[in-house]
Order: C-alpha cells, then structure tokens, then sequence
C-alpha cells in the first residue's frame, strides 16, 4: 500500500493488488495513509506454492479487473 | 507594593514583592510556631503559610499557599525559610531558625532575644511524598504533549486501556502523566524530539511517545535509554521493521543488549537467558512492541499478518554474557568501541534448544550445533532466512579451552554448514520442498554472509545451547542493526 501511495505520488497511476488473505491489511494500511478508497483487485489465495502455469492462468483472470482499476476514474 | 511574578508552570503565576522579606511556614512544623512572634513583629514581611491560613498570628501580609505555588516559585525545600529581596531580586535566605542568621538577614539586631539560638527547620510541604506526584505533573506536566485520555471515575483503568486497544494482550501500566514524566527522567534527551519514524504507519516516534509505551510494558526510568536505542535500531531501512511486521512470517524483533547498561539496569545473562522473571529483559522488548503497536499502528489481524507468530513477540529482549565469554562481546564485532553500551536489534523466531552434552572436542561440538541451525526456515533450503546462535556457557567452555574465537566458530560453522546438493534438491527425500535443481553440484551454503549471529549466555549448568531463526535476510528482508545506548541517556 506504500508503494501504491508512492507510485500515486509521482503521478503514476496505480492500483493495489494482492491476494484475497490480505483485505484486511490493505484496507488498514489505507486507512492509516489516509485513503478512503484505493483500487484493489484481490485475486484468490494461495500465491506461493502455485505452479507458474497456475499464475500466468491467475494474472489473465485478473487482467480485466486490472485495467479497470487503472483506468477507473 | 507592586509585586514580581514568578512562574511556577504555565498556568500558576504568583505574586512575590519586589522589596522586603517573604517567609513561608506551616503551622504543622515546631520551629515556624516557635518563630511566631519574630514574624509578627518584622516589619514589611509577607507570609506564605503551607497548611493553615490562619497561621502565623499577628502577620499583616498572610497569604494561604496551600496548593504551595509560591513554595514552589521560591523552591522552598525547609521551613520556615526567609528570603529579602531588593527590587525584585532575591538578597539573601535563611533556612531554619538561627538567631545570628536572622539577625544578619534582617538587619535587627535584638531579633527573637528570648528564643533559642538555633533550631532546625521541618520538611516543606512540597518535599511530601503525598503531594510528589500532584508537584511533579504541575511543574512539569506542560512539557507533555500527548493527548490525555479521560478516564471515568467508575472505569477500572486498566480495563480502559484494553478497550482504547493499547494493550498487547497483557495489561498495562496506566501512562498517567507523573509517570510519564518519571520515565523521561531516564533520559537527558527533549520530549519532543523525534526518534524515529515508525512503520507502518510512518508515524514520528517522539521521546515523550516511546516513554509512554516504556510506562505501559513496565519499564523502569533507567531502562529508557535502551529502549530509546532500540526503537533508533528497529525502525531503519536495514532492519526493516515494516516487512517483519508485515510478512507472513512469525518472526518479531529481538533485542541483545551489550555493555556496562546490562548490569546497571540488572538484566539478567545467566539462568533463563531468554526467558521470563526480570523486568529489564521482559519490559524493554515488550516496549519496543508496543511502540510498533501504538505508534507505528502494527497490529495482529491488521499490517501484521503473521501466519503462526511466538510467545516472544510480546516482547523478546536480553542481554549476553560478556564476562564468562570466550567470544568478543557482540557489540564489539559489530563496531562499538569497549565500554559502550549497544543493542543490536535483529528478526527472531522463538528458541529452540540444541542438546550436545558428549562433544568436548571444538569441532564435534561445532557440526552439532550447525546441524541444529540447518533446520532454520527449512533444511533443504539455503540463504532464505538469517539466524542466531546463543552460545551456552558450557559450549562456550569447549571453544575457550581450545582456544577458538568468535571468528573460528563462525568459520566453523560455515564450513559444517555447507550443504550437498543432492540432499536438498526439490523432490530429494522424497519431499518436493528444498533448491531448485541447478547445473552445479557445488555445495550451497546454508546462510548468506554474515547471516549467522552468535551470542554467548545462560546458566552456568546444562549444554545445551539455542538456535534463534530470523526471517530473511538482507536487502528486501532483515539484516541486525545495532545502536548505541550512550546517546540516548
């Protein structure tokens, strides 16, 4: 969430991304950085034992809810 | 009579004047009650009485200062005190009776003919043990710039600070403002000065705000300074506070202290090293957890997503055992100089024992303990996480009859600690957990270099050493950080 606050700081457009195990997190790490709403896409748990073909097959599920968290505005 | 102001805080202003003499008394002590009629006959003398306005009789100008602003203005420690003053400047004092002192003070030369020539004066009110507290947050509570909290008069406070989620599970101390101000008592250093920018929320630690959460774990004043040098330590780039917190990841921060400050706040280094019983070592780690908590805003079920976490991420701080150390104390290999007090801050799992109560040869005991840190984050997995040994005095024994420094165990280590390929390799064992297959068949090392922390302490019985995993290690992980205790008394 620091990051997505500093990519924004910088004027580039950002959006969060992480797994469905870490809304809470997000949501408070927003909170505390004075967000009240950030663009996040949650893509099922879990991440580390996934094979690269079951990520690539993750990212492409994501890709649409991606761009549109980049582009909403 | 126009009349000085004096300032004893911001709020209380007292009114002194700028010519003539100014006594404070209190009808509670013999010797003012003896001096009476002495004052009753000075002329142009002002009387501030501590206890009951209606003493002394006969004064003109009597003044009640029971809530002893103007005892505290003068800094009245024994009465009755006489001060003259001369265009709004203090002369001279007199503490007590002497009749020769009083006599040379107030230029009357026949004052108090008829009363002993001397007799010792009474504690002023503002010595009081009972009244200590109230004085200390009026005289100084101004310094403070934390929000008060308001507690109800029929809310249990300690219970209030659980449901304000101060807590780490455990109670605390209730930061009232005397104590806070006691415990900045431990440090030369301002209030408001910041001590570091504390993750995850970034927020800027103050002295005053790392002194209210050493009130809440349980520190005493003189621990602060370690706790002011730990917070410095934990919340840099290199220790990375933040993804400790955030990782998935059990570990918490850890903290050894090194140096003349372990004895003379009396940590302990000996029996139950790293566990419970002295307040030293409980209450420092644990207040550098509640800064993370209170101030950074890392907390479980929030930032701090630990899968399993330990027991000793409540707090997990102690000291090493400098003295009966065959090894260069810690801080010393790390750069401070002999006599410094330090602490050095580092990512820690809980312990583990390492039993080896055969060994009485260096390098047999130094593959038994390597084979205990193997299993550090995995065995079949290298330079993932770092780790510290803690050395016990009977392993320490072995090395220091053969001779072997920090550096030869360390080297020692290493080399036991050098892995076959074959053994770890995803699928060997018939585990798929270990290092991707590679085109080498060169040994890996287990740690990265200077991953491997080793710390000497414990009783005096018992051989059994402790492995402490950390997480990983260097850049985009943790890597210990030590800070000088010294610069923050």
């Amino acid at each position: 969430m620091h990051d997505f606050a500093a990519l924004e700081g910088r004027g580039v457009i950002a959006a969060f991304l992480a797994s469905t195990q870490f809304v809470v997190a997000a949501d408070a790490q927003a909170r505390a950085l004075g967000y009240r709403e950030v663009p996040s896409v949650f893509v099922p748990h879990p991440i580390q034992d996934r094979t690269d073909e079951e990520m690539r097959a993750l990212a492409d599920a994501a890709l649409e809810e991606v761009l549109a968290a980049v582009t909403r505005r | 009579m126009r009349g000085v102001s004096v300032s004893t805080e911001l709020r209380a202003e007292v009114d002194l004047p700028t010519d003539g003499f100014v006594a404070v008394v209190k009808q509670d002590c013999p010797t003012c009650r003896l001096v009476e009629p002495v004052l009753a006959a000075l002329p142009q003398v002002t009387v501030f009485s501590q206890d009951d306005p209606a003493f002394p009789e006969g004064v003109a100008d009597r003044r009640d200062d029971t809530d002893l602003d103007a005892s505290l203005a003068l800094d009245i420690e024994t009465v009755p005190t006489l001060v003259r003053f001369a265009g709004g400047v203090e002369q001279g004092r007199v503490v007590g009776w002497s009749r020769e002192q009083w006599a040379e003070l107030t230029g009357v030369a026949e004052i108090g003919a008829d009363l002993p020539e001397y007799r010792p004066g009474c504690g002023s009110r503002t010595q009081d043990p009972d009244v200590a507290e109230e004085i200390l947050v009026r005289t100084r509570g101004g310094s403070l710039r934390s929000r008060r909290l308001e507690i109800a008069a029929l809310e249990d406070e300690v219970e209030a600070l659980y449901d304000r989620g101060f807590s780490d599970g455990l109670p605390v101390v209730p930061p009232t403002p005397a104590r806070v101000l006691r415990m900045l008592d431990g440090t030369s250093r301002r209030p408001d000065e910041v001590v570091a920018v504390v993750p995850p929320n970034l927020v800027e630690a103050t002295v005053e705000k790392v002194a209210v959460n050493a009130v809440l774990a349980g520190c005493r004043p003189e621990y602060l300074p370690v706790v002011l040098a730990a917070v410095e330590a934990a919340c840099t780039d290199e220790f990375n506070a933040h993804g400790l917190l955030a990782t998935t990841w059990g570990a918490g921060p850890a903290v050894v202290v090194n140096g003349p400050v372990r004895a003379e706040i009396g940590m302990n280094w000996a029996g139950n090293a790293l566990g419970q019983g002295n307040r030293a070592n409980s209450t420092i780690g644990r207040a550098l957890q509640l800064v993370i908590r209170n101030v950074g805003g890392g907390r479980p079920q929030e930032v701090d997503r630990a899968a399993m976490g330990h027991p000793g991420k409540v707090g997990f701080c102690f000291a090493e055992d400098e003295e009966g150390s065959p090894f260069e104390p810690l801080a010393q290999s790390r750069g401070v100089a002999p006599g410094r007090s330090a602490v050095t801050v580092f990512a820690a799992e809980g312990p583990r024992g390492i039993v080896d109560q055969i060994s009485r040869r260096p390098e047999s005991l130094a593959r038994s303990l390597a084979l205990g840190l193997r299993g550090v984050c995995h065995p079949k997995l290298v330079r993932g996480f770092d780790a510290t040994l803690v050395v016990c005095p009977e392993h320490a024994r072995v090395f220091a009859e053969a001779g072997w420094d920090r550096a030869r165990l360390e080297a020692a280590l290493d080399e036991a600690l050098l892995l076959d390929r074959a053994e770890i390799t995803r699928g060997a064992g018939g585990i798929d957990e270990g290092v991707p297959a590679g085109d080498s068949d060169r040994p890996l090392a287990k740690f990265r270099p200077g991953g491997l922390m080793i710390v000497h302490a414990g009783g005096g019985a018992g051989m059994f050493s402790a492995v402490i995993g950390g997480w990983a290690g260097g850049p985009g992980g943790s890597a210990p950080v030590t800070r000088e205790v010294d610069p923050w008394r």
